[in-house]
């Protein structure tokens, strides 16, 4: 307890200390792939919400009609299952790959990473590299400030509501959301979840940052339970780097008892979430690598080898060899194998088609004539297949049984339910006494592939 | 009550309930049609599909709010001792 709040207090009060970080801009093979992490992501995020599949929106969550639409599926809250489903991989893959390596999500796919990256190329863009953005904060309110801080601020604002309007266009058709924009008539609520996601992403990615990253996220607190000796991290070589000291590119700086480390202080710079990495492993770490990109072109200047700071596992840098096939890791791979192929088999055989049937609650049966008893049912029908079906509903389970619906062909709309009253008639004396197991089977007249069954009970008279 | 307070306090209620809401909101929706609740106990009330969302959405995260801040408060989040 003592220990933990001496913690918290060093953490708050260094939280005081912190001011604006900038970090300095670096390239790198790194730095190249997380550039096109991000404009892959972006690209997707902006660019989905525009395509069409068979007329209408590809990917929309139409929550007004309680419809996903995901290309040629369609979901309805029956199949649940899958969303659930598909978390539990979500999270599964999240494990496994933080297991194997490390903070690789943080680092180049976390959205708060990617929009934070495409924050800061808008400031860079109006405000300069590093240097200049550092004297900019310092420099006493003129018009060149008002100017370069104004434009970002223009800049971001314009794109966070652009990123808010995307979102919103994956609930409601991006088409008429853009026509209702143009013409000011947007709904009341479409403007509050634009206003609301536009506002949370120029706060987290253009002030908030790397604060969400360490006092915010979950998953940078719990992750170091996934980690073990073999995952992927980024580290610093301390045997080869220390003792770390300035000199000249001439000097042999082994005769000297240097280490490789210029003590340049370029990696600390770099670090979007302000930490030096050769003080170790730190939860603050987000794994961008923009410390090796850093690091490797110092090395090149001053023709050391690179990969003073590099990925590694802790397991080399003590020595030991490193397995990449472990319990863990096959235990992980093997669930997300197993659950993937277990989704994506279930929605090939997926029937676009469910009925619920109900009994009437009021008459267990009826007497139709001297030969006949009859119970009555209603079956909701619905069709999630994205065309039009004829459905005619037969019975099974007791000799001589059929069933009456009107009309007899029911014609169900693409993505809607209809409910049909079905009277079941069995003659008398095949049905004596309650609870005979029969099944109703629906079955689309234009591809009898389509089909449900239900099982129901139908009541006859004691004698 | 400083900055970093502020921002800790904030990190530590808002957030973590704003995630709760969001996955509550998933579940109980997906389950649970808001027209439906709506004719079952306010028919009266004419409102959208979306403002019960939205609604609900609000809902959840008041009370993750209130069970954060509660959490916060008895953990000894609070600056007089940390700061
Ligand atoms: S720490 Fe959390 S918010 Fe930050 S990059 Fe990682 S997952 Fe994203
Ligand atoms: S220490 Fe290096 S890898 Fe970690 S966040 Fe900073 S720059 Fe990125």
């Amino acid at each position: 307890m003592r220990n933990q709040e001496k913690e918290v207090t060093a953490d708050a009060g260094m939280y005081v200390a912190r001011e604006k970080i900038h970090p300095r801009e670096v390239k790198g093979p790194f730095q190249t792939l997380r550039n096109i992490a991000v404009i892959v992501l972006l690209g997707i995020y902006y660019g989905l919400a525009w395509v069409q599949w068979e007329g209408r929106q590809a990917v929309l969550f139409d929550l007004p009609a309680r419809q996903f639409h995901i290309f040629g599926l369609t979901f309805w809250p029956q199949d649940f299952l899958y969303l659930a489903l598909l978390l539990i991989i979500a999270a599964l893959s999240l494990f496994f790959f933080t297991a194997l390596a490390g903070r690789l999500w943080c680092g180049y796919a976390c959205p708060q990473t990617v929009w934070t990256e495409a924050f800061i190329w808008m400031e860079r863009l109006t405000e300069g590299n590093r240097q200049q953005r550092l004297k900019l904060d310092k420099s006493p309110c003129n018009s060149t400030k008002l100017l370069r801080r104004g434009s970002k601020h223009v800049l971001w604002v314009l794109f966070a509501l652009y990123t808010g309007f995307t979102f919103v266009g994956y609930f409601t058709p991006i088409r008429e959301l853009s026509v209702n924009v143009a013409t000011f008539s947007l709904g009341g609520w479409e403007t509050f979840w634009l206003l609301f996601y536009g506002f949370a992403t120029w706060g987290n990615a253009g002030f908030l940052r790397e604060q969400v990253c360490i006092y915010m996220c979950p998953y940078a607190r719990f992750q170091s339970a996934m980690f073990d000796p073999n995952s992927l991290i980024i580290s610093y070589d301390e045997k080869r780097g220390e003792p770390r000291g300035g000199r000249g590119r001439n000097v042999d700086h082994k005769a000297k008892g240097l280490g490789d480390c210029i003590d340049c202080n370029l990696c600390v710079q770099a670090c979007p979430t302000g930490i030096d990495i050769r003080d170790g492993l730190q939860y603050e770490c987000i794994a961008c690598a923009a410390c090796i990109d850093a690091c490797n072109g110092v090395m090149d200047k001053m023709d050391y080898p690179r990969g003073l700071i590099r990925y590694t596992t802790e397991n080399a840098m003590e020595g030991k060899p490193s397995r990449i096939l472990r319990p863990r890791i096959l235990i992980y791979g093997l669930l997300l194998l197993a659950l993937t192929v277990g989704v994506l088999y279930s929605l090939t055989l997926r029937t676009p088609l469910a009925m619920e049937v109900m009994a009437d609650r009021n008459v267990l049966y009826r007497d139709v004539d001297f030969e006949t008893i009859e119970n009555v049912y209603t079956v909701r029908i619905l069709n999630k297949d994205s065309q039009a079906h004829e459905y005619v509903l037969t019975v099974d389970g007791l000799p001589g049984a059929r069933v009456i619906t009107r009309p007899e062909r029911i014609h169900v709309r693409a993505g809607s339910t209809d409910t049909v009253i079905a009277r079941v008639q069995v003659p008398r004396g095949a049905a004596t006494g309650p609870g005979h197991p029969i099944e109703l089977q629906l079955t689309s007249q234009s591809d009898p592939a389509i089909q449900s069954t239900n099982a129901a009970r139908f009541h006859g008279p004691d004698e | 009550m400083n900055r970093a307070w502020y921002m800790r306090c904030l990190g530590s209620t808002l957030w973590p309930s704003f995630l709760a809401a969001a996955v509550a909101s998933v579940v109980f929706f997906a389950s649970i049609d808001p027209q439906t609740l709506q004719m079952q106990t306010v028919p009266d009330w004419n409102i959208s599909r979306m403002a019960g969302y939205t609604i609900g959405f609000f809902m959840f995260w008041g009370v993750g709010l209130l069970s954060s801040s509660l959490t916060y408060l008895l953990s000894g989040g609070n600056s007089s001792r940390n700061a």
